[in-house]
C-alpha cells in the first residue's frame, strides 16, 4: 500500500479554502469573471446582437431618449417595458448602443444577482453551503445562460426577477409570520410582470399558492355541511389579507400594462392581437401547418421538455429530474410541493402558450425535417435553468461523499459535452443560424447604405428588419419608422416630404404603400432616384433640385 | 453444490439452444460466395455487420492481410472505407481477430464460417455464467433467481439473435461483466489482487478493440476499480490516503492492448490514432467518382478530416433515439422484451446493494445515454434494440431481484407471463432473420412490417437461418413445429425455475 498522509493542519486549510468558495462573495466573483469573459468573447465574435430581437430591444430603448420623436410612447405596446427602461441610460452612449454592450451590462448584472440568489435559495432549502454553491455553479457555467447574459435579450432580466420573487416567496413560505419577504416577493413579481409575459403567470401562480396555503379548510370537505362546519375564519382572514396584499403589488404591473395599451394604443389587449403580436406571427405558421404544439398537449409538453433539456444540458437535466423526484418524495421537506411548483412555473407557462398557439418553438431534436425552419425560439428553455440548478443541487445535497463526487464529475462531463461539440449551445446556434438570427440574413443593401449614406432622413420599415440600424453609421435621429408620427404616415403618402433616403424590402410596409401604390409610386420616381437594386431590397435617394 | 449444478445446467441449456439456432453454412466460403448467396435474407451473412467482420477474418486467414480486396469490399459494401487504395471494413478489428482461431479450427472440419461464428455463443454462455455469479456473489440471490437472471438475458431477450452470429455485442457484454466481476474480486482480495486488476484493464482495452464506443461504455467499471483502489483512513487527527500499488501495475495490460491497436492503425490506416470508422466511405468515392482520378488524393484527405468521432454522437439525436431504443414499435426494448419492465421495480427494491448496484446501473445508464445520442438507434436493419444488449445483461439481474423479493404467486405469474412473451419474440427472431428494416424504411417497402411480425411470417413460411434446422431438421419438422419445440422447452424450464426451484431450494 502506498500511503499519503494529510496532516490536520492541511485539512483545516482545505476546509478554510472550501469555506471561502462557498460564500456569496466568491459566487459574485466567479459570476462576474465568467460574465465578463463571455461578454468579451461575444463581442469579439459579433454575437451580442446576433438575434434580430436583440437589436430591436436596443432600438426601442434608444428611441425613447434619442430619436426623431423621442418619448415614452416609443416603448410601444408589444414587448413589456422594464427591460427597455433599464437599457435607457446605457443606450444613450452610441458605442454601447451599436455594439449591444448596453444590453450586456443589464443582462450581466442580472446574471450575477441571479447567481447569488440561486445560492441563497438553495441554501434556504438545503441549509447546506456546498449544495448552494453547486446550484450557483450549475447556473453560472451553463453556456446558454452565459451567452444570453451577453445579449440585450430580455431572458436574463426575467430570470433575475423570477429568482428574486421566488426566493422571497419561499422565505415567506418557511416563516409566514414575517410579512416583509412577501412584500419583496410581490415587488420583484411586479418587475417580472413588466419584463416578460412569463412574469404574469409567475405572480398568478404565487397568488394561487398563497390561496392554497391558507385554504380555510384543514382537510378537503366531503359534504356541504362540512364546508360550513370546517370553515376556519382565522385562516380565511389570513388568506384574504395576504393574497390581496400580494396581488395588489405584484399584479399592479399587469394593470399598468393594460392601462398603457388602453391609453396609448386604444386597446388594453393590443399586445395579444395586434398585427405585431406573437399570436399574429404564429398564425402564419398555423396556416402552413407548422405549429406543432397548437391544441396538442402532448407535443407542447414534448417540445418544451426537449427545449429545456437542450438549454440545461442533457446530463444536468437528468440530475435535476432525479433531484426533483427526490425532493417531491422527501416527507421532511417543508412546503416541497409549493417550492417545486414555483420553480416549475416557466415550464407550465411555456407548455400552455405552445398549446394555445401564443408561441412557437422549433428545435432540431424533434422538429420534422420537412419544416422550413428547424431552429427558432430555442432560448425559451433557458427559463428552466434555475429549476435545474436547485433540483440538481438538492440531489447533490442528499447524496453521500461518493455521490457528491459522482455528481460533480457529471457536471464536469456536462461541460465537456459542449467542449467536444456533442451538445450545441442552442441559444447561440439560434442567434447564429436559426430563424431568430439577424446575422444570418444581413442583406448586401445594408453594407451599401453604410458605405454611401451621407446624411438626411431615412425612411425604413424597421419592423420588417429590412436592415440593421446599429450596423450602419446612420444616427437613430435620422430614421423614420412606424413609431415616428406624423413623419411615418406623411411619408407613406408624400415620400419626398421628409426623407432623403428610402429603403424598402419586398412586401414590407414601405414597399406596399409606396412602390406598389401607383399614385405614390409616381411621386417616388419623380423625387427619388433608384441608387441600389437587389432582388429583395431597393434603395432610393432624393434627387437634389 | 447447488451452484455447481446450476452452472452445469446453464452450460447445457446454453449449448443446446444456441446450437439449435446458430446461423451458418457447411463448407468453407470463398469471397465469391458472399454476393447473392450468403448475403441474402435468412442467410448466414445477411447483414453487413457480420459480413464485414467475417470478411476481415477470412482475409486474415486466407490472404494474411487486413485489407479486404476488391471482391470482399464489394461484398461488404456499404460499410467499407478506403485508405491508400485499400479497402477496410468500418468495424473495429477486435472481433475479426478474436474469431480467427475459431475460423481456422472450423476450416479443418470444412466449417470455417460456423467455426468463426461459434465463438459468439461460447461468449454468450460465459455471459450467462457471469450474470449468475454476479447475482449470487454480489446480490446474494438464491440459485434459482440467479439462474433465472441468466436465462432472461440468454433466451428471454433479443440478445439471443446476436449470440448466434458474428456481432460485437456479446463480446462487449463479456468484457463488461467480467471486468466488473474482476474489479469486485480485486476489491475483496489481498496481494494477488493485481491479477484481477490486470484483467480489468485488459478487458477494457479489448472491449475498445471490438467496438470503439466501449471506451465510454465501460468507464463506470474503471471508475469502480479506481475507487476501490483508494481508501481514506483517519489516523488520530490526520487523514491517511491508502493507495493499492496494483492500481498502477494493472494499467500495463491496457497499454499493451492500446499499443497493439495503435500499431494496427498505423500499419493499415497510416496513423496510430486513426480509427477504421474515420476512413472515407467507399460509397462516397463511388458517388463522387473519385476512384482513379489524379486529383482524388486531396479530396479524400478532406473527406477523411470531416469524419471525426464526435460527429457520430450528438445531443440532437437524444429524444428520437431514446424513444426508438425504449418504446418504439420497431426497436423498443420494452416492446421486444417487456420482461425488463420488471427490472425497474427490482432496482427500487435492490437499494441495499450499495456501490456495486450503482456501478451496474451506471453501465446501463451510460449504454442508454450513449446510444440515445447515436444517429442510427435502429442499428441499421436489426432485430430489437441491439445496442442495448449490455443493458439487457444488467437489467436481467434486477428482473431476478424483483422475482425473488417474495414468494407471492401473483408476482411469479406476472414474471412468467412477461418472460414467456419475451422468449417467444426472442426465439422467432433467433430462428429467422435480423434483417428487419426500421419503420421509416419499411413503409416504402413492399412488405411493410418492421418488427417481430415480419419474423412471425417467416416462421409460418418456413424460412429459417438456423444451420441445424436447414441441414437436418427441415426434413422432419416444419419451422413452426421446430420453433414450438424449442419454445415449449424454454417455457417448461422457466416454469420449473420460477415455481418449483424456490420450493426445492427452501427444503
Amino acid at each position: 500500500m502506498f500511503s499519503i498522509t494529510i496532516s490536520q493542519k492541511n485539512i483545516m486549510r482545505w476546509q478554510r479554502f472550501t469555506g471561502k468558495l462557498t460564500t456569496e462573495k466568491f459566487v459574485v466573483f466567479l459570476a462576474a469573471v465568467l460574465a465578463a469573459a463571455a461578454t468579451f468573447y461575444s463581442l469579439r465574435h459579433g454575437y451580442i446582437t446576433a438575434y434580430g430581437d436583440a437589436e430591436s430591444h436596443l432600438n426601442i430603448a434608444k428611441r425613447v431618449i434619442d430619436s426623431l420623436t423621442p418619448g415614452f410612447a416609443q416603448l410601444g405596446g408589444i414587448w413589456l417595458p422594464l427591460p427597455h427602461l433599464l437599457l435607457m441610460p446605457f443606450v444613450y452612449v452610441d458605442f454601447l448602443w451599436r455594439t449591444g454592450l448596453a444590453g450586456s451590462i443589464i443582462s450581466g448584472a442580472a446574471f450575477v444577482v441571479s447567481a447569488i440568489f440561486l445560492f441563497k435559495l438553495t441554501l434556504l432549502i438545503t441549509k447546506n453551503r456546498a449544495a448552494a454553491f453547486f446550484a450557483s455553479l450549475v447556473f453560472t457555467i451553463n453556456p446558454n445562460i452565459l451567452y444570453m447574459q451577453t445579449t440585450p435579450m430580455t431572458e436574463l432580466t426575467l430570470i433575475v426577477f423570477f429568482i428574486l420573487s421566488s426566493y422571497y416567496f419561499i422565505v415567506f413560505l418557511q416563516d409566514d409570520k414575517n410579512i416583509l419577504p412577501l412584500v419583496l416577493s410581490a415587488a420583484f413579481g411586479f418587475c417580472a410582470a413588466l419584463s416578460r409575459y412569463d412574469g404574469w403567470f409567475l405572480v398568478l401562480a404565487e397568488a394561487g399558492i398563497l390561496s392554497l396555503l391558507y385554504l380555510p379548510w384543514q382537510s378537503i370537505p366531503k359534504s356541504v355541511t362540512e364546508i360550513k362546519n370546517k370553515f376556519n375564519k382565522e385562516r380565511w382572514a389570513k388568506l384574504e389579507g395576504r393574497v390581496i396584499m400580494f396581488s395588489t403589488l405584484a399584479m399592479f404591473g399587469i394593470f399598468i400594462w393594460l392601462a398603457w395599451g388602453m391609453l396609448i394604443l386604444g386597446d388594453p389587449l393590443y399586445f395579444t392581437h395586434s398585427q405585431f403580436s406573437a399570436k399574429s406571427q404564429q398564425h402564419s405558421w398555423l396556416i402552413r401547418g407548422e405549429l406543432p404544439g397548437y391544441k396538442n398537449f402532448w407535443l407542447s409538453f414534448v417540445y418544451y421538455f426537449v427545449t429545456s433539456m437542450s438549454n440545461v444540458g442533457v446530463i444536468v437535466f437528468a440530475l435535476a429530474i432525479a433531484g426533483a423526484i427526490y425532493l417531491l418524495f422527501n416527507k421532511q421537506g417543508r412546503h416541497r410541493y409549493f417550492v417545486l411548483l414555483v420553480l416549475l412555473v416557466p415550464f407550465i407557462f411555456n407548455v400552455l402558450t405552445l398549446y394555445v398557439g401564443q408561441s412557437v418553438i422549433f428545435i432540431p431534436h424533434i422538429t420534422p425535417i420537412t419544416f422550413e425552419w428547424r431552429l427558432f425560439n430555442a432560448r425559451y428553455g433557458i427559463m428552466m435553468v434555475p429549476f435545474a440548478a436547485v433540483a440538481a443541487a438538492y440531489l447533490f445535497y442528499k447524496t453521500r461523499i461518493a455521490g457528491k463526487i459522482l455528481i460533480s464529475g457529471l457536471l464536469v462531463a456536462q461541460v465537456c459535452t459542449y467542449l467536444v461539440g456533442y451538445s450545441p449551445v442552442i441559444t447561440l446556434e439560434d442567434g447564429r443560424v436559426g430563424l431568430s438570427s439577424a446575422t444570418a440574413k444581413i442583406p448586401d443593401a445594408q453594407y451599401w447604405i453604410d458605405k454611401n449614406y451621407d446624411g438626411g432622413l431615412v425612411l425604413v420599415d424597421d419592423y420588417a428588419r429590412t436592415m440593421s440600424i446599429i450596423r450602419t453609421h446612420i444616427p437613430m435621429k435620422r430614421i423614420i419608422y412606424v413609431g415616428n408620427k406624423p413623419y411615418w404616415d406623411d411619408s407613406l403618402k408624400e415620400p419626398e416630404k421628409y426623407a432623403t433616403w428610402i429603403i424598402m424590402q419586398k412586401n414590407d410596409d414601405v414597399w406596399n404603400n409606396i412602390y406598389e401604390n401607383p399614385e405614390v409610386q409616381g411621386r417616388l420616381f419623380k423625387y427619388f432616384q433608384k441608387v441600389y437594386t437587389s432582388p429583395d431590397v431597393l434603395i432610393f435617394k432624393r434627387i437634389i433640385n | 453444490m447447488k451452484d455447481k449444478l446450476a452452472v452445469i445446467f446453464l452450460i447445457f441449456i446454453g449449448i443446446l439452444f444456441y446450437s439449435l439456432t446458430i446461423k451458418g453454412v457447411l463448407g468453407n466460403p470463398r469471397p465469391e460466395d458472399f454476393k447473392n448467396k450468403l448475403d441474402q435474407k435468412s442467410q448466414a451473412l445477411e447483414l453487413s455487420p457480420e459480413r464485414g467482420r467475417f470478411a476481415n477474418t477470412l482475409a486474415l486467414a486466407e490472404f494474411h492481410t487486413y485489407d479486404l480486396g476488391q471482391v470482399l469490399a464489394d461484398a461488404v459494401y456499404p460499410d467499407v472505407g478506403v485508405y491508400n487504395g485499400k479497402f477496410f471494413s468500418f468495424f473495429a478489428p477486435g472481433v475479426s481477430y478474436l474469431a480467427l482461431p475459431f475460423y481456422l479450427l472450423g476450416r479443418k472440419f470444412n466449417m470455417s464460417l460456423t467455426g468463426a461464428f461459434s465463438l459468439v455463443p461460447l461468449l454468450a454462455i460465459f455471459n450467462m455464467l457471469l450474470i449468475f455469479f454476479i447475482s449470487r456473489k454480489i446480490f446474494k440471490l438464491p440459485s434459482w433467481a440467479a439462474a433465472f437472471a441468466s436465462l432472461v438475458f440468454g433466451f428471454g431477450s433479443t440478445a439471443w439473435s446476436y449470440a448466434i452470429t458474428l456481432y460485437q455485442h456479446q463480446f462487449t457484454v463479456f468484457f463488461m461483466l467480467s471486468s466488473f466481476l474482476a474489479a469486485y474480486q480485486y476489491k475483496n482480495s489481498g496481494r494477488s489482487g493485481f491479477l484481477w486488476g490486470l484483467w480489468v484493464f485488459l478487458a477494457y482495452g479489448l472491449a475498445i478493440t471490438v467496438d470503439y464506443p466501449n471506451a465510454v461504455l465501460l468507464l463506470p467499471v474503471v471508475v469502480y476499480f479506481l475507487a476501490v483502489s483508494v481508501r481514506f483512513v483517519k489516523d488520530k487527527l490526520d487523514l491517511k490516503i491508502l493507495i493499492r500499488p496494483a492500481m498502477f501495475i494493472s494499467v500495463i495490460s491496457l497499454f499493451a492492448v492500446g499499443a497493439w491497436n495503435a500499431y494496427h492503425n498505423q500499419v493499415n490506416f497510416g496513423s496510430w490514432k486513426k480509427l477504421s470508422g474515420e476512413l472515407v466511405d467507399y460509397s462516397t468515392i463511388k458517388e463522387l467518382d473519385l476512384a482513379g482520378r489524379p486529383d482524388s488524393n486531396a479530396a479524400l484527405t478532406q473527406l477523411s478530416e470531416q469524419k471525426g468521432l464526435q460527429s457520430f454522437f450528438r445531443e440532437v439525436n437524444v429524444p428520437f433515439s431514446f424513444y426508438t431504443l425504449t418504446v418504439s414499435p420497431d426497436r423498443g426494448l420494452f416492446v421486444f422484451a417487456p420482461i425488463f419492465l420488471l427490472a425497474l421495480f427490482g432496482i427500487r427494491r435492490g437499494k441495499s446493494y450499495g456501490l456495486e448496484q450503482g456501478i451496474l446501473l451506471s453501465l446501463a445508464a451510460v449504454n442508454l445515454f450513449l446510444y440515445s445520442s447515436w444517429g442510427d438507434p435502429w442499428g441499421g436493419w436489426a432485430y430489437g434494440p441491439r445496442y442495448l444488449i449490455p443493458s439487457m445483461a444488467v437489467l436481467s439481474i434486477f428482473v431476478a431481484v424483483f422475482a425473488s423479493q417474495n414468494s407471492k404467486v401473483w408476482r411469479k405469474v406476472i414474471v412468467f407471463a412477461l418472460v414467456a412473451y419475451s422468449s417467444l419474440i426472442a426465439v422467432i427472431g433467433a430462428l429467422t432473420t435480423n434483417a428487419i428494416p426500421p419503420k421509416i424504411e419499411a413503409v416504402s417497402l413492399p412488405d411493410k412490417r418492421y418488427n417481430f411480425l415480419f419474423n412471425w411470417a417467416l416462421v409460418k413460411k418456413g424460412e429459417s437461418s438456423s444451420l441445424l434446422y436447414n441441414t437436418y431438421f427441415k426434413y422432419h419438422l416444419s419451422l413452426m413445429e421446430y420453433m414450438l419445440v424449442i419454445y415449449g422447452a424454454l417455457v417448461l424450464i422457466m416454469v420449473v425455475i420460477l415455481f418449483l426451484m424456490p420450493r426445492l431450494e427452501k427444503k
